[in-house]
This record gives structure tokens, C-alpha cells and sequence, in this order.
């Protein structure tokens, strides 16, 4: 029997019995860890508040048969969820970040990375709501570090490089463009012109001025004007089937988010 | 070696164990109990076993689970009628009840805002409770959902949207328990005590 220390974040916490906690940790070393706290519902002192989801923990947990639940023995706040509470908005975003990690990552498998874009994300939504831009900017992240990053530079099939007026169709099925050539041969959805270098555009603006970040072509005087009205529902269905067909995960909190985003 | 009840033995076995907490084992504890158990005993069992789905049901005012609609809180003429407590569960009223006995009037919200589970404003009672405040002559709604991140999601949901309607809103207070020592209490408690101190 192990004990073990370690750095996570709640992702998912659950009563079980009359007065112990099943909950899932993204611990910092040892990736998602299933957990169980012994107690946690009766005693205020042992675990009181650091349970819940959203708040960044340090724990002591205990490994009794190598792979199963582990034992929570103790645990304290690093960072607590406050702030994520004071609107839908911040609470759905928070949990399909959450979600996005518990439902896309394997038990034991260490995301160190991963785990510190949670980190941001979290520490952000605290601060203030995220925009959209936020949040599809921080999904491609996330997809990213998982290797699903869908591509938005070279046709999928032929694997020429294309310019922006070019990046209109997009294949859900081989996760990414396809250029004129190809898109006739090959299933595909057509986007509004700009849409794609809009996607670019967020994914690439490295989340230095988040959260209420907009990307550069929302402010920009010259912009495509049609971008700032429809851009959402266009790059949300994008994301949306390229999601759905590749990783075959239905979130949620994203049922919720989505009536507030548009 | 495997153990063969009569077939009515292994079905009241086979559904006791469907009820939580209860094994095999204890299952066929009970089985036996009531095999042995008075005539009279079995038939009133049965009775308040049907009775339960038969009739119980919600109020249609505040969502409580009765088997009088309106239920005897909402008809009580001697509560106020200008205070409306909200909770998550019929077991929370239950316990503010015991507290504090006849002075509120409820709105039972059955659930909290909880994205991850994929429970939002639509799935439990919020509307109703909107309607209810702008149709009924109340003054204020004092908020007793749990004060964990699904209750205070659910409590600032509830403000945000009755902020239009002339009307006082409340959440119940959170910090030191009553008897408590302040060395062994956790720092957000301390926080949210000292947040939420009042005069003397």
C-alpha cells in the first residue's frame, strides 16, 4: 500500500453510502485517478470543501491494489472554485472543460500538460466569463495536447496548401480542409468564407490576452463584418461534427453552453 | 452449493435486493422475517407499499411531495404569506422545518444547477418559481440551497433572473457552525463568515 502525493484538480465528485465521496481527480503526476473519501460527507473536518468540483487540491491518497480506487487520506486547497458560481455562463464553461478532460483522457495517464491548461482555464473563468473566443481557443488547445487537433492549414486529401479564400470546405470525417479540387470527390460540409481563418485565428492567439479575448479580426476596423454576426454558429458547427465523429463523446454541460453562447 | 427458494421466496429476494443497501444476504433475513411475520402485518405493508405510488404526488404550488394538493404547508393560514423559502429537496424543508416550524412557506427546486450531470436551469423547478413570485404577492425568497459550487450556482441563477421582479432576495448564511472552534474550522468557512459578519 502506497501513499501518495500529488497536485489535482476535482473534476467529478459523487455521494456514495451514507456518508463517503466518489470522486475523479487530474492529479499532476499520475493523470485521472478515481478516488474514494472514506467519510467525506460526515466529517467537516477532514475534507471540508475540497472535494468539489473545479477547485485545485493538494491530496494524500493511498494505492492499495495498484489500479483500482484509491483512498483519499487528506486533502487541502490550492485554488478553490470561487467565483466560478456567479453565472451559467462560468459554471457551463468550467464544466465542459472539466468534462472535456475527465470524458478524453485515460486513468493513469500522466497530461502534465494538459493539466495546466485546466489550471488556466479554471483560474480564468474565476476571474471573469469567457467569450467564445475563449472557449473554442482553449478547446483547440485541449484537442491539441490530446492529438486531435483538426487541420486547418493543407487539404486532408492531396495535402496542397491553400490560401484563406480557399478554406471553404471542411471534411468532419478526415478532420480537416479539403481544397477544390478535392471537396467534390469526398463528403463535406461548405463554411462561410473567413470562418476557417477565424478558427486559425483564435487557435493561434496563445491565450495571452484570455479570458475576454477576442481574436485579432474581431477588432480589427477592416474585418469581415459577417464574421462578428454569424462566426459562432459556423465554427461551433464545425467543431461540433468533427468532435462528434472523432472522439464519439456527447458532453453535457456543452447542451447547456451552447443556448448561452449563441 | 447454491440455495433453491420457492419461486414467491426467490422473487421478494430477487426485489428486496433492488432496494439500496440491501444484499442477498440481508435480503433473505427480511424474506424470512416476513414469512414468519402476523397476517395483518404483511397486508398493511403491502398497502402503504401501494399506497406510496398511489398517492403521493407533487404540490402543485410549491412542488412538495404530498398527498393533498395543495399541500398542508401551502393551505397553513398562519405562515407567512410574503416569504418564500427555496430549497433542492423536500428532505432540506423537512430539516429547516424542524428549525424553524411554521413560518415559511417553500419552493421545492427537486435538483441544483449541475452542468457536468447535465442538469440546467430547464431541468428542475426555476420557472415555476418565477411564476409563482410574479403571480403571488411575495416579498421575499430566501434561497437555502446547499452552499457548495452546484448550490451557489443555483442560488445566483435564481437572483439574476428574480432581480426584475419587486423582490427581496435572501441567501441563508455560511460560515462558523453554532458550538464550533475556530481552530479546527477550514479556511473558506472562515472566509465566507467573515464575508457575511454582521453588526451586534
Amino acid at each position: 500500500m502506497a501513499l501518495h502525493k500529488d497536485e489535482a484538480i476535482v473534476l467529478f465528485k459523487r455521494s456514495y453510502g451514507e456518508s463517503d465521496k466518489i470522486v475523479r481527480l487530474f492529479t499532476l503526476s499520475s493523470g485521472k485517478v478515481a478516488a474514494i473519501a472514506k467519510g467525506a460527507n460526515k466529517s467537516r473536518k477532514r475534507f471540508a470543501n475540497t472535494l468539489e468540483p473545479f477547485n485545485r487540491i493538494r491530496v494524500e491518497y493511498f494505492e492499495k491494489y495498484g489500479r483500482g480506487m484509491v483512498r483519499i487520506e487528506n486533502a487541502d486547497i490550492v485554488e478553490t472554485n470561487s467565483g466560478i458560481e456567479k453565472s451559467l455562463k462560468r459554471a457551463c464553461t468550467a464544466g465542459f472543460f472539466v468534462e472535456f478532460v475527465d470524458r478524453l483522457t485515460k486513468e493513469r495517464e500522466r497530461h502534465e500538460d494538459l493539466f495546466n491548461v485546466l489550471a488556466e482555464i479554471l483560474e480564468g473563468i474565476r476571474g471573469a466569463e469567457f467569450t467564445y473566443d475563449d472557449i473554442l481557443h482553449y478547446q483547440l488547445r485541449m484537442l491539441g495536447i490530446l492529438g486531435f487537433m483538426p487541420n486547418f492549414h493543407t487539404c486532408v486529401y492531396c495535402g496542397q496548401a491553400m490560401a484563406a479564400d480557399e478554406k471553404i470546405f471542411f471534411s468532419r470525417e478526415r478532420g480537416g480542409i479539403l481544397c477544390p479540387k478535392c471537396a467534390p470527390s469526398l463528403p463535406h460540409q461548405v463554411c462561410t468564407e473567413g470562418v476557417i481563418e477565424g478558427i486559425v485565428s483564435v487557435q493561434q492567439a496563445n491565450g495571452n490576452a484570455a479570458p475576454g479575448f477576442q481574436a485579432v479580426w474581431r477588432c480589427a476596423e477592416n474585418g469581415p463584418p459577417y464574421l462578428n454576426n454569424g462566426f459562432e454558429r459556423a465554427a461551433q458547427d464545425i467543431m461540433e461534427g468533427f468532435m462528434t465523429f472523432h472522439l464519439d463523446v456527447e458532453f453535457k454541460s456543452y447542451r447547456i453552453l451552447k443556448r448561452l453562447i449563441v | 452449493m447454491s440455495v433453491f427458494y420457492p419461486a414467491p421466496i426467490e422473487r421478494l429476494i430477487e426485489n428486496l435486493t433492488k432496494l439500496p443497501g440491501i444484499g442477498r444476504k440481508t435480503a433473505t433475513r427480511l424474506s424470512f422475517f416476513l414469512l414468519n411475520a402476523k397476517d395483518s402485518y404483511i397486508t398493511e405493508l403491502a398497502t402503504s407499499l401501494v399506497d406510496i405510488k398511489e398517492k403521493i404526488r407533487l404540490c402543485s404550488i410549491c412542488f412538495n411531495i404530498t398527498d393533498t394538493d395543495p399541500c398542508e404547508i401551502c393551505i397553513d393560514a398562519r405562515r407567512s404569506r410574503s416569504t418564500v423559502c427555496v430549497v433542492e429537496e423536500s428532505s432540506h424543508m423537512m430539516v429547516i422545518e424542524s428549525s424553524y416550524p411554521g413560518y415559511f412557506r417553500y419552493h421545492i427546486l427537486h435538483g441544483v444547477i449541475n452542468p457536468i450531470e447535465g442538469i440546467g436551469p430547464d431541468e428542475i423547478r426555476i420557472k415555476e418559481l418565477q411564476e409563482r413570485i410574479e403571480k403571488e404577492d411575495i416579498k421575499e425568497v430566501i434561497i437555502a440551497t446547499n452552499p457548495n459550487i452546484e448550490g451557489n450556482t443555483t442560488a445566483h441563477y435564481i437572483g439574476e433572473i428574480l432581480k426584475p421582479l419587486d423582490v427581496r432576495i435572501t441567501r441563508i448564511a455560511s460560515g462558523v457552525p453554532v458550538g464550533g472552534d475556530i481552530v479546527y474550522i477550514d479556511s473558506l468557512t472562515i472566509k465566507s463568515s467573515l464575508d457575511n459578519r454582521k453588526n451586534l
